[in-house]
């Protein structure tokens, strides 16, 4: 790309955001692959002169998100996921084996230039673990064999295809639709099967009379928090002159998810007219969906069905953009979403002031789920009454489940909210070997023991019951081969990557947990650091500045109070 | 109108919008913070300022709590020192905040919040190095006493509007970085030290004052700066007739703390050998000492003798750019309405 060229891309990115700096991620995206995929300070002086902002708030940004390689790389990056999920089914023995084969350890690059390994954090395929990721393709399923295949034909310069195979069940046929057809993701096959429908509908509806049907399904934000989106639309003050902007958050980050993808991927015109539909609610000209940097080749699926739904007409009253993270857990928080939308760091903002007064640019801003809005247009075609005829009190509608870990089918399964998990399991296959404990709402919520897991049903009340959360509805199993320390270090490891770093309980309590719990499982721990490590569960809980603090301060201390055993079985003595 | 808030079973009252923080501290009720400033207001960043309030399930972060009228708070509540202890431990424990060394000894926000909360040493220690930084003329950069309150950063980019600092990094790594992570003398840094009088420890740290003595060793005088015009406030912090370090005078106008780096650093001058110090006259090839008497009476018997040979506005006068506002206003009355000319000029404009 010559200069000219490339400054004219530059300023086609800048363009599709009501404020510059808003571009940061993506023009740092084509800079780092235009420069072989390595971003150099250099191109990060070009991002500063073309955005107009300083060099040290592009370097911020760049340094902040995980995906921008400020070091070289190889030519092909192996990205091996081993966060729990992927730990569960046995990303270490991959990482292990690519270790071995290319006489590489991670981190470090073989001589030729070829290959860089890198262990990564999760990757939102945690059914079809273990995952490498090279480049921006991922490979699934992966086993030894298939790891020297890829090799050899990388070496090769080829690209092997991708195993996806997994458990598919749709009990409600709502959210998932038949992904073993070629055409699933057009636009003309969605509208035979009645797509858009909704949309008409809706446009022909008063704003408030479309929030009204919403409020009135109490369709629960399926993000992990539950609240109801209709309440949450009505916050939007009334009469207000700003813009209205509406986020779809598709960040997908939360360990032991990979729920929207299955929207995204194969259903996309579902998602499209769900923010069609909200956005005529809302009043929004403008909607973002802020999808996760590693699904790049989902964002292009997105970017395609949005042209083609444009084209046919049914986006004239909202613009749709794909914005695309860069590798950051967090910005999976609505406010770090906003945050990252307007080109910084990922840093969570104090509420008040909530999104829906100042949000986005300061302006009235409405984030929801992926899940969330693809229910819209069941709502809309069969009334609030038809949507809360699935599912059970208080939680109503359909509910995708992702199930990894060990069973013996791990897959995706949608299926009526309050469905027991036993049904799940056996959807999945059943159980591989002892059931040990479980995760049922993404890794952030307090595991139950197999005990405490009989009877679960899986909604929002009853999980809060069982004394855990329904969560993003990301089933972990775990039996019983697996070590809870272990399984605890994974936990803190993860977000200890992920923290943000801005508050300090967060900051330095995961890394001071992290390294407790690490000499607990070397064998050096003492009896103290567990007595420290459910100390500073309990100070940290409630004190930071966002959700985070929470997130992996209840699912540790749950391990190590549930299972300390196992944590006092491995003190030096 | 005025409200009141109850701060550990007290009642104090308060006018406008206060925040918490706020009125305790005008009310001299201690409550330890590390990341909120006046000039900057709350970050939320270091959650060590948290109070327990009656009616709420979480602890509060007093610097950006707003005060409401009959609000019921507690600052010394079991669960607020635990709170407060953990995390002055976590940020003891993960850093190198050896005070016996420490340049901020005595004037360090992280030192007094341990000594209220009786914590002697910390209770675990995390193994972390990282490397000083020493390029500056005259800021020395420690990381490992880092807290990353953000302080500098906001001081740099709102305060001074400089555009150097920001945060790079993530988590744990997060670090203060210069433009794009340089050492600070290749920065664009211009080195006013604006983030060093922001930092509450002593990660930032002036380097001329170093070793020459610790803070409760200096006496403040307050004076004002004499490079130039503006006439910032400052405190020249001495020690034996010796300025081992200038502050910027926080709330006080003009300058309301900040400073340039001449202002902040380039006090040498006056301990020159060669600085005058009594007028000069000059005569034939050189210069002889006078009285002021003596000068003043020479340079008036000229200045009569060129009005009454060639009129006032044979003489003009130019003031001199360090001096302040006040002098030269004083200076053209004297040549206005004494000498009679308005023939006035400042040194800075040609
Ligand atoms: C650390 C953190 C990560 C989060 N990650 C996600 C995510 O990946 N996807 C998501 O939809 N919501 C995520 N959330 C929740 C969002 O903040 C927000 O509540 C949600 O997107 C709202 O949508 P909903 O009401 O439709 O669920 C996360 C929250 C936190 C605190
Ligand atoms: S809790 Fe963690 S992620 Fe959230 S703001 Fe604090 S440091 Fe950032
Ligand atoms: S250098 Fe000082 S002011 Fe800056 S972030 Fe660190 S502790 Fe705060
Ligand atoms: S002073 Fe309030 S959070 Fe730091």
């Amino acid at each position: 790309m010559d200069t000219t060229e490339r400054g004219t891309r530059i300023q086609d990115l800048i363009g599709k955001y009501p404020q510059k700096e808003s571009a940061v991620l993506p023009v740092l995206q084509l800079l780092q692959k235009e420069g072989g995929n390595y971003l150099s300070k250099e191109a990060m002086e070009v991002a500063a002169r073309e955005l107009g902002c300083s060099a040290s708030r592009v370097y911020g940004v760049a340094t902040y998100y995980s995906m921008f390689n400020t070091k070289p790389v190889g030519k092909y990056h192996l990205q091996v996921d081993t966060c729990v999920p992927g730990f569960l089914h046995g990303a270490d023995d991959i990482a292990a084996h690519i270790s071995k084969k290319l006489g590489i350890e991670p981190g470090e690059t073989t001589k030729d230039g070829l290959f860089t390994l890198s262990k990564v954090q999760d990757l939102g395929s945690c059914a079809t673990g273990p995952v490498v990721q090279v480049n921006d393709r991922y490979f699934e399923n992966m086993t030894a064999e298939k790891t020297d295949q890829l090799l050899e034909a990388l070496k090769n310069g080829g690209w092997p295809d991708n195993d996806t195979a997994m458990k598919v069940v749709s009990k409600c046929g709502i959210l998932l639709n038949d992904r073993s057809r070629k055409d699933c993701r057009t636009l003309a096959l969605y509208k035979k099967n009645g797509g858009y429908q909704a949309l008409e509908t809706a446009l022909s509806m008063k704003p408030e009379a479309i929030v009204a049907e919403v409020k009135a399904a109490e369709v629960r934000g399926r993000g992990g928090a539950g609240f109801p989106a209709g309440t949450k639309w009505s916050f939007l003050p009334k009469d207000d002159p700003r813009p209205v902007y509406l986020i779809c958050n598709a960040d997908e980050g939360e360990p032991g998810t990979f729920k929207d993808r299955q929207i995204m991927e194969f259903n996309p015109h579902l998602l499209i007219e769900g923010i069609a539909i909200s956005a005529q609610a809302l009043n929004s000209a403008k909607a973002f969906i802020y999808i996760r940097g590693e699904f790049s080749w989902i964002a292009d699926i997105l970017e395609t069905a949005i042209g083609e739904a444009n084209q046919a007409g049914y986006l004239k009253h909202v613009d749709i953009v794909v914005h695309r993270g860069a590798g950051s857990y967090v910005c999976g928080d609505e406010t770090a979403q906003i945050e990252s939308l307007e080109g910084k760091r990922g840093n969570p903002r104090v509420k008040p002031p909530f999104p829906a007064n100042s949000g986005l640019y300061g302006c009235p801003t409405v984030v929801n789920n992926v899940e969330t809005l693809s229910s819209v247009p069941y709502i809309i075609n069969n009334g609030a009454a038809g949507f809360k005829e699935i599912g059970v009190a208080n939680n109503y509608g359909p509910k995708i489940f992702g199930v990894s870990g060990h069973v013996n089918q791990p897959g995706i399964f949608e299926y009526p909210m309050g469905t027991p998990l036993q049904e799940i399991l056996e959807a999945a296959g059943g159980v591989k070997g002892n059931l040990k404990g479980v995760i049922v709402g993404g890794l952030s919520v307090p595991i139950l023991t197999a005990e405490e897991a009989k009877g679960l049903n899986l909604d929002y009340d009853s999980c809060a019951r069982a004394g855990t959360a329904l969560g993003s509805g990301g089933i972990m199993v775990v039996n019983d081969t697996v070590s809870i320390p272990e399984l605890a270090l994974r936990t803190i490891e993860f977000y200890e990557h992920e923290s943000c770093g801005q508050c300090a309980p967060c900051r330095k309590g995961t890394h001071t947990i992290k390294s407790k719990l690490r000499d607990l499982v070397m064998g050096r721990g003492k009896s103290d650091d567990i007595d420290l490590v459910l100390s500073l569960c309990k100070n940290i809980k409630g004190l930071t500045l966002c959700p985070t603090g929470e997130a992996f301060a209840a699912p540790v201390q749950a391990m190590v109070a549930k299972f300390r055993a196992e944590f006092e079985a491995l003190v030096k003595r | 109108m005025s409200k009141n808030i109850f701060i550990n079973g007290k009642g104090f009252s308060f006018e406008g919008e206060k925040t918490v923080l706020e009125v305790a501290r005008e009310n001299g009720i201690y409550i330890p913070s590390l990341c909120y400033h006046e000039k900057v207001g709350p970050a939320n960043k270091c959650r060590v300022c948290v109070v327990e309030v009656d009616g709420m399930k979480d602890l509060q972060t007093s610097c950006s709590l707003a005060a409401a009228d009959g609000m019921k708070v507690g600052t010394t509540t079991e669960k607020v020192l635990e709170a407060q202890r953990m995390v002055v431990n976590l940020l003891l424990s993960n850093g190198n905040h050896n005070c016996l060394s420490c340049e901020a000894n005595g004037d360090c926000e992280l030192q007094d919040a341990a000594y209220y909360l009786g914590i002697e040493r910390p209770p675990f220690v995390i193994e972390e190095h990282k490397e000083r930084e020493d390029s500056g003329a005259f800021i020395l950069r420690d990381p490992e006493k880092c807290i990353q309150c953000g302080r500098c950063i906001e001081g740099c980019n709102r305060l001074v509007v400089n555009e150097v600092l920001d945060f790079g990094y993530r988590g744990g790594h997060t670090e203060v970085v210069w433009d794009n992570d340089m050492p600070l003398d290749d920065s664009n840094c211009v080195e006013c030290g604006e983030c060093v009088q922001m930092c509450p420890v002593g990660a930032l740290i002036a380097k001329k004052g170093m070793g020459r003595a610790r803070r409760w060793e200096t006496k403040p005088v307050r004076t004002t700066c004499p490079y130039c015009g503006v006439g910032c406030q400052l405190d020249l912090h001495v020690k034996d007739d010796q300025i081992i370090r200038v502050t910027g005078t926080e709330g006080a106008q003009p300058n309301m703390g900040h400073l340039c780096v001449k202002g902040r650093f380039g006090y040498d001058f006056i301990y020159s050998d060669e600085r005058l110090t009594t007028p000069l006259i000059r005569e034939n090839d050189g210069f002889r000492e006078a009285s002021w008497d003596e000068a003043l009476n020479l340079v008036a018997g000229k200045f009569t003798q060129i009005i009454e040979e060639s009129g006032p506005d044979a003489i003009a006068g130019v003031s001199c750019a360090r001096s302040i506002n006040e002098d030269s206003y004083n200076m053209q009355k004297l040549f206005r309405s004494v000498i009679g000319t308005n023939n006035i000029d400042h040194c800075a404009r040609t």
